[in-house]
């Protein structure tokens, strides 16, 4: 279906029906996950599940699957919208009628996504935003690309009228800026983070054996471990070499993990430069196409790290007021190099200049990272003191070199730049953090000491814009006052807009 | 344009050590000990019922040990409580609102006029048996950003909403 005119009102394209029915599914599905493998594990050792015999079991699903599909149609037979001369109209609902009225000048972003079953039949979902909840997200779930883009490009259309008449020339002006190589993939996967990873399968495997704790049990892979840990427990070396081969085994999961996840969101990742705004497309089971609109970035942070530097690997994460959680982390461009980082930089924020003097946190900071450190140390001690008996104290050899490499580089890479304009605070003790923010998009201030940093005359100066807080660690409390006498002078005496 | 010292440290600027903040209403005081009075009391109506329910040995034997623990805790509380007092002012001034607080870790926040998005004026019982009133500010920004000012005499609580509201509204 494809139709250009939008004035009347239509439905989605049919294929909607298969979107509706397949994500309902899904979602059923998901629901009684738990029931579902109770009822297949219960099969399989019974042959039965609460006195119904397998027929009567496939025809209660297939049931189910029915009244769902009945349902997706009712569903889309529903779904109307038209766009009208100053509003977004739509009308959905089977029993409950909903009528939703948008007015042009109150959507805060539209953006196309395609999951991976739209993939398989060819339509996008077109996402309106508008400032406020979660909940005032409207989606419209099946459309030809076409249509998309068309109905995108009206919903815009009065913004852009009203404004100034260049529309045309974004038109014009879409240059491919950006697009990544499988090359930098695979290197951004291989210079993650893997403890995150890490962290997020462990999670992941706590959280399913939790789930079925009695099944895991039946398998008795307790002993079956043992009686292969058995075989060389005997010795010392033994043991190390079990826990090597565990920390190898754990470390390649995760890198493996990380590569897999980077590939799956980042899948031809692309920037493409409009002549105002900036659009990033990428993934591979869900597609998404969202645009960046200057004026509503409220921060930009870059980051790297040792590795990524080394090849080149910036990510840069844009942070927007008035974006919703889900699509919040999708802000997020990596593997650009240090020049590109720079040319969208400079295509964001206007006059935006590193070139300034840095200034460095109070020596106090290294006190409180090495305290942090020390507090870290006690815990971990505590915990392998607990786990592994008190011959552990060799630990602490590694440990020690550590802190000190963490308060080193902690304070290494603290400073911070102010201009006219911007805010630039850097940071980070693995990851190398930049955070830019512009001054008349502040909306608060806020200057914090403790009782034992006033007898030292520190103060940390926390920033707040619409999207985050930024925080210029431990600074002279003079120096700190006139930051903050100056930010507010900035934000109060120009009339100019946060967004 | 770079940024530097004597731009910054330019007297012109409107200083925030010139700015007289003033303290929230002696009343709230006697709030924030109600409060924390009904926090110790329900602390030790819990042991105590513990007490008398809990048949368990090791509970019994260390009675007055954890109930010692709970009541220094309570009264360390309430003593910072009481001095921090002294640390929550506020001032409105012409373009911004600031509002002071914490004993130990002590903020000091600003938020100008203009970013405020809506006010919002709010009494709950035991404020209106002593005539004061909260003052919520919100602002577009996450929940670090907003304010909140505890403990003003209701009248200039009313006082300060007004003069905020209209600004807000005067500016779109």
């Amino acid at each position: 279906m494809e139709t250009s005119d939008f004035s009347q009102p239509v439905r989605q394209s049919a294929k909607g029906i298969i979107i509706i029915f397949g994500f309902n599914t899904f979602k059923f599905f998901k629901k009684f996950f738990v029931l579902f493998l109770a009822l297949g594990l219960s099969l399989m050792k019974k042959k039965t599940f609460a006195n119904l015999s397998p027929t009567i079991i496939i025809l209660i699903i297939v049931s189910i699957l029915i009244v769902l599909l009945v349902f997706a149609i009712l569903k889309y037979l529903n779904f109307r919208f038209y766009v009208s001369r100053d509003d977004f109209h739509l009308s959905t609902g089977i029993f409950n009628k909903d009528n939703t009225i948008i007015p042009k000048s109150k959507i805060q972003n539209v953006y196309v996504k395609q999951n991976f079953l739209q993939q398989l039949i060819n339509v996008v979902s077109l996402n309106i935003e508008t400032a406020g909840d979660n909940k005032s997200e409207i989606e419209i779930s099946a459309l030809d690309k076409s249509t998309a883009l068309l109905l995108k490009k009206e919903l815009f259309n009065k913004n852009q009228v009203s404004t100034d008449s260049d529309s045309t020339l974004i038109d014009e002006q879409n240059t491919v800026f950006f697009k990544v190589s499988p090359k930098r993939l695979l290197l951004e996967g291989v210079s993650q983070n893997h403890l995150k990873s890490f962290a997020i399968i462990a999670s992941f495997v706590f959280g399913l054996y939790y789930e079925f704790k009695d099944y895991v049990k039946d398998l008795k892979i307790r002993e079956r471990i043992e009686g292969v840990i058995q075989l060389d427990e005997a010795t010392l070396f033994g043991i190390f070499l079990t826990n090597l081969f565990i920390v190898v085994l754990a470390i390649l999961f995760s890198l493996v993990f990380s590569v897999i996840k980077t590939f799956i969101t980042n899948f031809n990742l692309q920037v493409v430069e409009n002549q105002k705004t900036i659009e990033i497309n990428k993934g591979l089971f869900n597609k998404v196409s969202l645009s960046l609109t200057p004026s509503r970035i409220q921060n930009i942070v870059i980051k790297t790290n040792r590795l990524k530097q080394y090849f080149g690997l910036h990510t840069m994460s844009v942070k927007q007021a008035m974006v919703n959680a889900k699509q919040k982390k999708n802000f997020v461009i990596i593997a650009l190099e240090k020049t590109q980082v720079n040319h969208l930089i400079d295509k964001l924020l206007d006059n935006y200049t590193s070139h300034l003097e840095a200034y460095k946190p109070a020596y106090y900071y290294k006190r409180i990272l090495a305290f942090d450190m020390l507090i870290t140390a006690v815990i971990a001690n505590g915990i392998a003191h607990v786990i592994f008996g008190s011959n552990v104290w060799w630990i602490n050899l590694i440990l020690a070199p550590l802190a000190i490499l963490y308060v080193y580089y902690g304070f290494k890479k603290a400073y911070y730049k102010i201009n006219d304009e911007f805010v630039t605070i850097g940071g980070g003790v693995i990851d190398t953090t930049v955070n830019i923010l512009e001054i008349h998009k502040i909306q608060a201030v806020k200057l914090k000491q403790t009782i034992f940093q006033k007898r030292r005359q520190i103060t940390s100066v926390i920033i707040s814009t619409a999207s985050k807080s930024v925080k210029i660690p431990y600074i002279k409390e003079s120096e700190a006052k006139s930051i903050y006498d100056f930010l507010l002078y900035k934000v109060e005496s120009q009339d100019k807009d946060w967004m | 344009m770079s940024f530097t010292n004597s731009q910054i440290f330019n007297d012109a600027l409107p200083k925030l050590e010139d700015v007289k903040l003033k303290s929230i209403s002696k009343r709230y005081l006697k709030i924030i000990i109600l409060n924390k009075l009904a926090m110790c009391a329900a602390f030790s109506g819990v042991l105590i019922a513990g007490k008398l329910f809990i048949e368990r040995e090791a509970f019994q034997d260390n009675f007055w040990f954890i109930f010692s623990i709970v009541m220094t805790f309570c009264f360390v509380n309430f003593v910072i409580a009481i001095l921090a007092f002294k640390k929550r002012k506020y001032a409105v001034r012409d373009h911004d609102v600031i509002y002071a607080s914490g004993l130990i870790v002590n903020s000091i926040t600003t938020v100008p006029i203009s970013r405020i998005q809506h006010i919002e004026e709010s009494r709950s019982w035991l404020a209106r048996q002593f005539n004061l009133a909260t003052l919520n500010l919100y602002t577009a920004g996450e929940s670090g950003s907003d304010l909140s000012i505890k403990g003003l005499p209701h009248e200039e609580a009313k006082q300060i909403n007004d003069y905020i509201s209209v600004r807000i509204n005067g500016n779109q």
